[in-house]
């Protein structure tokens, strides 16, 4: 047929190459003058309403990209970008199990804003992918916001080289490892064995056959975080899951805390995560060997992370 | 000599078409939405089936308010005759479109079209069943047309076709062929996705049993290269049952004894096989009023009028002949037949089969196989696809009802469909809430499988997706000892009976996707008082006193 290889060949040809790099100190790579975190909190009267927790859900994801330095600084002009939430379960946005609908709105907004040539949003879901799509809320205000929406397809995973620790190669979703930005942005939240889920975490979306991983979680999360070579990443903390996580259903459960933290440094925001659940980032397994391996710090206080306030 | 109006023919068969597109559409819609209940018109055609109406009405002393629709069909068969099999039942169409296609191949004196008195079977089918009924079991609508059809449609026929479309749409994708400048997946990638998320339920669904299922269809099926529309003539009871009721319809066929010449045209035409010989002795209960015997006669000698009475002599009808001694045979044939398919240690209640986990809401086992007509419309509305025909688990009698198997697919926590789909409430439409008050089983560790247990490893995937908010399943760390003699601390999942609902998504996902490390057993499921092994917990006690 053709002799040149198709664009979907070849960015997933350079995108295995590249990811099978083993190559930690080329993972932080924004120029040091650069911020590469930032949190943003609102201290204002508690909200009253879910239109309330949205506009406050949109500022703090606002303010959090524009301290970074803007969405242009990620996104450029007619780039593919696959935002990835934390669509795991059949569960509604107040249970805390799913990424805030309206975080990942803004996010979609933001990047057409800065040029993207199109926003896909998609994960993929433990619980059925209709219900989880729905009942999260991300699928409606995704597409409202003007991204399209994905499910992704069980017989399109294709079996990658990651080169990892431990993981040799996993079936990974093409589409998203060939987009050119993806944006991880999950919810903090109480994970039974691995103690937290958080951004490296979320990368479990992306593959399948992840059952196995949690057989060593730390060192399989590590491997196919380095493999997604991560950029942006936003952690959702304006509800936060303290207990029977990941999928949890009880609101006894689920603490508001309004908080969003960003930046660059994957291991330095899941650091903080597990601060916002009431842990030490040492009593995380993944937080730790992130560290170790190189793919962060876990002192994030070391990076001086900009703390902006709204009321 | 002018021909009378052979469009007419052509009237039938689109109308046969379009009722056979509307069965196949209705089946296509029961899929089930996020959100939304299953509407009670997805089961418009068992509704309208007075077979299904008499069955739950005989074994289940129940009068499922909606079906009631089918006196419908009653009234329609006392005035027009049996033109539901002639002009609706889309079974009835299936037979016609392969006699059609058979009429091309085989000789015309490959047929006989004549009355045979094994036509009358079907009768004596219809009262075995009456019988069995009437004591507590309906067995016999495994063979309702309708359900058939149901059935095979959805568990063999759009499986299969589903297995095309992906594997299809996939090896283009992966392929991306182009013809100049145009991308083959340009219009497949569309179309695809649209089936994807609009018409099918789940991706690679897939049922049990489909080649068991395939082949009593095909039988049939190829049964009309022996007789015409074989099953209709000799065995379907709803047509039985049709044929009582029309006995003496208002619209008769006539024949003008002058004109006729006895040339058997109208017999050769003839779906229903209706007349003992050329030309003469029209049995009504036989005829599928396809009218083809009119549209055929050169001589415009039969035609169809109306009669202002049933109790009208003229046009004279015939009586198909069945024998008191025949109807006794039947019925003695039911109470037997009946009297073995429940004589089984399962069918008295003194055992209970592990793995017949039946549906949220479903009746106890007896109540639930005196309503299931095994059509699958909760197979086919079920999100997981983890509804499956019984082929063993249910002794003959349940052979095609609904259970769940949890390795192809758990029961969803928040769903309710297949409740709302069942149309003889064999499974009870049921509200979320009410719902989450059922247990239909009980998980267990296998505990020479379970990862943790067996190799020392964590894994809990088990947990994390058990739906109850407080979780049934709970870890106990535990320490063990690593071959090079050092310890290690893991989780060790265990199930707390009282707060697992029997779900099944932990064996769903467990990573052992042969045998699982968790499955789900039938003990404790809510439908059975006496399926209780579990007593329940007493509040604060830790300690048992014995
Ligand atoms: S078995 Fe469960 S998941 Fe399947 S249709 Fe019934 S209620 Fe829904
Ligand atoms: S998922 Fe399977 S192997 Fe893992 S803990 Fe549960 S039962 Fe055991
Ligand atoms: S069957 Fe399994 S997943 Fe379902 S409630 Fe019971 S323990 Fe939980």
């Amino acid at each position: 047929m053709h002799a040149k290889s198709t664009r979907r060949e070849f960015l997933w040809q350079s995108a295995v190459a590249t990811g099978g790099l083993l190559l930690p100190a080329q993972l932080s790579w924004a120029a040091p003058s650069e911020t590469k975190m930032v949190i943003t909190k609102w201290t204002g009267p508690s909200p009253q309403s879910p239109t309330e927790f949205a506009k406050i859900a949109t500022q703090l994801t606002e303010q959090a990209v524009a301290a970074l330095g803007g969405m242009s600084r990620f996104v450029k002009r007619g780039d593919v970008v696959w935002i990835k939430p934390n669509i795991g379960w059949d569960r509604t946005p107040e249970l805390g199990a799913n990424t805030n609908p309206d975080v990942v709105a803004t996010l979609v907004r933001l990047c057409l804003d800065a040029g993207a040539k199109v926003v896909k949003v998609g994960d993929n879901p433990c619980d059925l992918p209709q219900k989880a799509y729905a009942s999260s809320g991300i699928a409606d205000a995704a597409r409202k916001a003007g991204a399209q929406v994905v499910f992704l397809d069980r017989d399109r995973f294709r079996e990658m080289d990651i080169k990892g620790e431990r993981v040799k190669t996993i079936p990974v979703y093409p589409e998203i490892v060939e987009s050119d930005v993806v944006i991880n942005v999950p919810i903090a939240k109480h994970h039974v064995l691995a103690t937290a889920t958080l951004c490296m975490k979320n990368y479990m979306g992306v593959i399948e056959n992840r059952r196995v991983f949690h057989q060593d979680i730390p060192t399989c999360l590590a491997d196919i975080t380095r493999f997604m070579r991560p950029s942006l990443c936003l952690l959702d903390c304006t509800r936060v899951m303290l207990a029977h996580g990941p999928k949890g259903g009880n609101i006894e459960d689920v603490a508001v805390r309004l908080t969003l933290a960003a930046g660059t440094d994957i291991v330095a925001l899941d650091a903080f995560g597990a601060e916002m659940l009431g842990r030490k980032p040492s009593d995380i397994g993944s937080i730790v060997k992130g560290h170790q391996v190189g793919l962060g710090t876990m002192d994030y206080r070391s990076l001086q992370p900009k703390e902006i306030t709204l009321s | 000599m002018k021909r009378r109006l052979p469009f007419r023919r052509w009237i039938r068969r689109v109308v046969q078409i379009a009722f056979l597109l509307a069965f196949v559409g209705l089946i296509l819609a029961t899929r089930p939405v996020p959100g939304e209940t299953p509407s009670w018109w997805l089961k418009a055609y068992f509704l309208a089936d007075p077979l299904i109406l008499v069955m739950t009405v005989l074994a289940a002393h129940a009068v499922p308010l909606l079906a009631l629709f089918s006196l419908v069909t009653v009234l329609l068969t006392l005035i027009l005759g049996r033109v539901f099999c002639g002009w609706i039942c889309p079974l009835g169409t299936v037979h016609a479109l392969t006699g059609w296609a058979l009429d091309k191949v085989q000789k015309p004196a490959k047929r006989r079209d004549t009355f045979s008195p094994w036509q009358k079977a079907k009768y004596y089918i219809l009262g075995g069943a009456l019988v069995m009924a009437l004591v507590g079991g309906h067995w016999i609508t495994i063979f309702d047309p309708l359900v058939l059809l149901y059935r095979t449609v959805t568990t063999s026929l759009l499986p299969a076709a589903q297995w095309g479309i992906e594997t299809g749409a996939n090896a283009v994708y992966q392929a991306d062929p182009r013809i100049g400048g145009f991308k083959l997946t340009s219009v497949t990638e569309p179309a695809y996705q649209y089936l994807r998320n609009h018409v099918f339920v789940l991706p690679k669904q897939a049922f049990l049993g489909t080649g068991l299922i395939l082949a009593f269809f095909i039988a049939i099926v190829a049964a009309n290269a022996y007789r015409r529309r074989f099953w209709c003539r000799y065995v379907c009871p709803l047509g039985a049952l049709l044929g009582l009721l029309a006995k003496r319809p208002l619209l008769r066929r006539k024949v003008t004894s002058e004109s006729c010449n006895e040339c058997g045209l109208c017999t050769t035409a003839c779906h229903g096989a209706s007349a003992s010989g050329l030309g003469t002795g029209w049995k009504p209960s036989e005829c599928f009023v396809c009218l083809n015997c009119s549209t055929t006669c050169p001589r415009d000698a039969c035609e169809f009028t109306f009669q202002p009475v049933i109790w009208r002599k003229e046009p004279a009808v015939q009586p198909v002949g069945l024998t008191r001694r025949g109807v006794l045979w039947a019925a003695a044939g039911g109470l037997v037949g009946f009297a073995f398919l429940r004589a089984t240690p399962q069918g008295r209640g003194s055992v209970y089969h592990p793995r017949l986990i039946r549906p949220p809401g479903s009746r106890p086992e007896p109540d639930f196989l005196a309503r299931c007509t095994a059509c699958g419309m909760c197979m086919k509305v079920c999100p997981t696809g983890g509804l499956q025909p019984a082929i063993t688990e249910a002794g003959l009698e349940g052979l095609f009802t609904p259970h769940l198997v949890p390795i192809i697919g758990y029961c969803d926590y928040t769903c309710t469909a297949c409740g709302h789909v069942c149309p003889t409430e064999a499974i009870r439409p049921l509200t979320e809430e009410e719902k989450h008050q059922i247990k239909i089983g009980l998980a267990a560790f296998d505990v020479t499988r379970c990862i943790p247990y067996v190799y020392g490893r964590n894994c809990v995937v088990c947990e994390e997706h058990c739906p109850i908010p407080e979780k049934a399943i709970y870890c106990v760390e535990t320490e063990v000892e690593l071959r090079d003699g050092k310890k290690r601390r893991i989780k060790l999942p265990k199930v707390d009976p009282e707060k697992c609902i029997g779900c099944g998504v932990c064996e769903y996902v467990c990573p052992l996707d042969d045998a699982p490390g968790i499955r789900v057993i039938t003990t404790n499921e809510t439908r059975h008082d006496r399926h209780q092994a579990l007593l329940p917990e007493v509040e604060g006690e830790e300690e048992l006193p014995y």
